[in-house]
């Protein structure tokens, strides 16, 4: 062995040329993984972190009838079944070991409204009760302007992105009530304006739905501006809205509807729809001097916060539990869920991300394929350079084959000098990956680009280097230095003696 | 006792649809220390016979033994083991290996033969002494004039002590003087290790160190003061 890597430490000191080819390319090519499989893990940690743990989870129940998979991003707006049998699914999720967190919500397409605009403005509705959601998806946005709702409190949460893209088309800066303009959350176009720029602190929503629904426009006063950590321009066309209202808007069930036992289909035929019955019968006005009942549409929303499970949903967002494979966790939930005749079905999130999970998936075997090319280039390369090698030392390759070297002598004398050359310049490559991986975060490289900040996972490009992707670059690099010299090692090992003496 | 023994041997090179005879049956028959020269024109076969007796080149048909061992059907890990153990050669060109300095180079085949680091330098130490470059030991062969060269060669094909040392023109590239003084060292081998010799040559100046000459031509023993 010492035999061996003697003369091949020596053969690439004599052609210095030719090794400093191959190390080049070692050099770059593990540099180059390095830094793909850091983007590769970043995006995954990303997405892990930003997409799973603050958006919608690890898995989505959707209704059975749903005929997309993707309720999250789906361009044309088709509307998502709803889900009628939460109180049931609770019961289940909450029995499953595996599941660690859930969280029902509507989700749904609806109308912007303004008065002075003919032409509509869209924006995606998630329906929740603003509590359990904080408990879900503790970290995942910053409030910016106005406060967090209280529970069961009617109110939107609008991202700043949305106010944003909705100023330049309707020309109006949403603010949280109570809450002027705050001059360094105004975007560019909206700054130019700021002296007159009209501001408003509600927005009116009309729920887009399909079916028997009767979808309603709801005046939304607007509690807060929020904006996500990450994804931002994503995230950004979700309005956060209470459920009841979102169930109103959507003409959906309500809480308040289930309480009065009085569904809203029925109110619709006995043409008593929006009207107070109590208000048929008396007033307060009415009441003897000194006693007080509480107004009817306080009770009814008191029963609504209470019950407000008892009313329509389109999907309960999962967290699993750490270690849980998500292949087997679809399966038993799938299987408890129809056992239960629950009429949902458990899907992964990155089917109801729909573009967005499969960009992910794009983005990632792009990377997969480029680090693939990757290899086969530098094989190439590799396997021309030392077979040129091997064949002009034919003479003394054959030399040696004459007194006495096996060819397995020969083969790994070849196998020696990649070796050495991977060594050197491949673990350079890598510590220089690794340094390259460590620094970028530093740089705080940020994009506007939706799909650039899906392969950053986040806002800023975060390359992220765990103990197994170097441990895979390193076998990567050992599978391209064995490939390389396989066929030099082969052409050298078939030199004949008489090849020396006859090339003399 | 014969330490090589060949019978009938044949070897044709084929030329596209040509077929060239090389050798056209040979015998012969080479003692233990023996210091043999095979002589010809060139294209008389010669070089060919060394190549098939120093398990090199193969035979087409007939026999050949080393050692009283036929190497006509021998695998090529045999062969090589053949050509490690028993042959030591001495090239034209030297062929020495040039990324490895003189005692190394010397010391090259014992390590194939996996003999220990020390014991290899030790017997390589010997040899070089007894080639006279001593002091040239660390220096590349690149650094050293063609006799010396030839001397490394010598020492490299005697230092795993084998039964036959072949050497194809071992003085072709050397001048007059150099060449006899290549000659004398391998005569003066011959008697300290007692080792058979077998060279080729075509020139007439060197035959006086030969103690047995083997005229070949046409592929065929012209003449051998042996057989005759």
């Amino acid at each position: 062995m010492k035999l061996v890597l003697t003369i091949a430490g020596r053969n690439i000191l004599r052609h210095k040329g030719k090794s400093a080819v191959i190390g080049v390319i070692l050099f770059t090519g593990a540099f180059l993984m390095t830094v793909g499989n850091g983007v590769i893990s970043g995006m995954a940690a990303g997405i892990e972190k930003n997409i799973i743990g603050g958006f919608m989870g690890d898995l989505v129940l959707i209704s059975d009838a749903q005929k997309s998979d993707n309720i999250l991003l789906d361009m044309m707006g088709t509307a998502i079944e709803p889900v009628t049998s939460y109180k049931k699914i609770k019961e289940i999720l909450a029995a499953q070991s595996y599941v660690r967190n859930f969280l029902p919500v509507g989700k749904n397409l609806a109308m912007v409204l303004d008065e002075n605009s003919a032409t509509p403005g869209f924006a995606y509705l998630i329906g929740v009760d603003f509590a359990e959601y904080r408990k879900m998806f503790p970290d995942n946005f910053a409030v910016i302007e106005g406060s967090y709702p209280a529970r069961g409190e009617r109110a939107v949460l609008f991202p700043d992105f949305a106010r944003g893209e909705f100023y330049n088309f309707y020309n109006i800066w949403f603010v949280p009530e109570g809450g002027g303009v705050v001059k360094e959350n105004l975007s560019k176009e909206a700054l130019a304006a700021a002296d007159t720029l009209p501001v408003s602190s509600s927005v009116v929503m009309l729920g887009m739905s399909s079916g028997i629904n009767s979808t309603s426009d709801i005046r939304f006063p607007i509690r807060g501006i929020v904006r996500y950590r990450a994804l931002n321009k994503i995230f950004g066309h979700f309005c956060l809205v209470d459920i009841e209202s979102y169930r109103e808007c959507l003409g959906y069930f309500t809480a308040a509807d289930m309480a009065a036992q009085v569904p809203k289909e029925e109110k619709k035929l006995l043409g008593l729809e929006g009207a107070d019955l109590d208000a048929m019968f008396g007033g307060e006005e009415m009441l003897v001097s000194g006693y007080k009942a509480a107004p009817r549409k306080i009770i009814a929303e008191k029963i609504a916060v209470k019950n407000s499970e008892d009313g329509v949903y389109n999907a309960v967002f999962i967290k699993l539990a750490d270690g849980a494979a998500y292949k087997d966790a679809v399966a038993r939930l799938n299987k408890a869920l129809a056992e239960a005749g629950t009429g949902v079905h458990a899907i992964t999130w990155n089917k109801a991300s729909g573009p967005m999970g499969s960009m992910a998936l794009i983005i990632k075997s792009a990377l997969f394929l480029f680090v693939t090319l990757l290899f086969c280039v530098a094989v190439i390369i590799i396997v021309n350079t030392l077979t040129m090698s091997a064949l002009e030392r034919a003479s003394e390759i054959g030399m040696m084959r004459a007194i006495g070297a096996h060819k397995t002598f020969i083969a790994g004398m070849f196998l020696g000098e990649t070796a050495i050359l991977s060594s050197l310049f491949g673990v350079g490559g890598i510590l220089a990956g690794i340094a390259a991986v460590r620094v970028i975060p530093l740089l705080h490289i940020t994009t506007a680009n939706d799909m650039l900040q899906l392969l950053y996972g986040g806002n800023y490009f975060n390359p992220l280097l765990s103990l197994p992707g170097v441990a895979l670059t390193v076998l990567q690099l050992l599978v391209v230095t064995i490939i390389a010299a396989l066929y030099p090692m082969r052409v050298a090992g078939n030199i004949t003696p008489l090849d020396a003496i006859s090339r003399d | 006792m014969n330490i090589i023994e060949i019978k009938a041997l044949r070897k044709d090179y084929a030329l596209g649809n040509t077929i060239v005879p090389a050798l056209r049956g040979v015998d012969l028959a080479v003692r233990e220390g023996d210091f043999m020269s095979i002589i010809g024109p060139s294209g008389s076969g010669k070089t060919t016979l060394l190549n098939v007796i120093g398990c090199i080149d193969f035979a087409t048909a007939g026999s050949v033994a080393v050692g009283g061992r036929d190497i006509t059907s021998l695998s090529d890990r045999q062969i090589t083991d053949i050509r490690l153990n028993k042959i030591g050669f001495i090239f034209q060109t030297f062929n020495l290996i040039p990324v490895l300095n003189i005692i190394e180079n010397i010391e090259f085949p014992l390590l194939l033969m996996k003999k220990s680091a020390a014991e290899a330098r030790k017997r390589a130490d010997k040899l070089i002494e007894e080639v006279g470059l001593k002091e040239y030991a660390v220096h590349r062969p690149a650094e050293l004039s063609g006799g010396q060269r030839q001397r490394v060669a010598i020492a490299r094909a005697l230092v795993t002590n084998p039964d036959i040392v072949l050497a194809d023109e071992p003085t072709a590239n050397l001048d007059s003087v150099t060449g006899a003084s290549i000659l004398e060292l391998m005569r003066q081998m011959n008697e300290i290790e007692k080792t058979t010799f077998i060279f080729s040559t075509h020139d007439a100046a060197v035959l006086k160190y030969a103690r047995r000459i083997v005229k070949i031509k046409d592929g065929l023993i012209e003449q051998d003061p042996v057989a005759a």
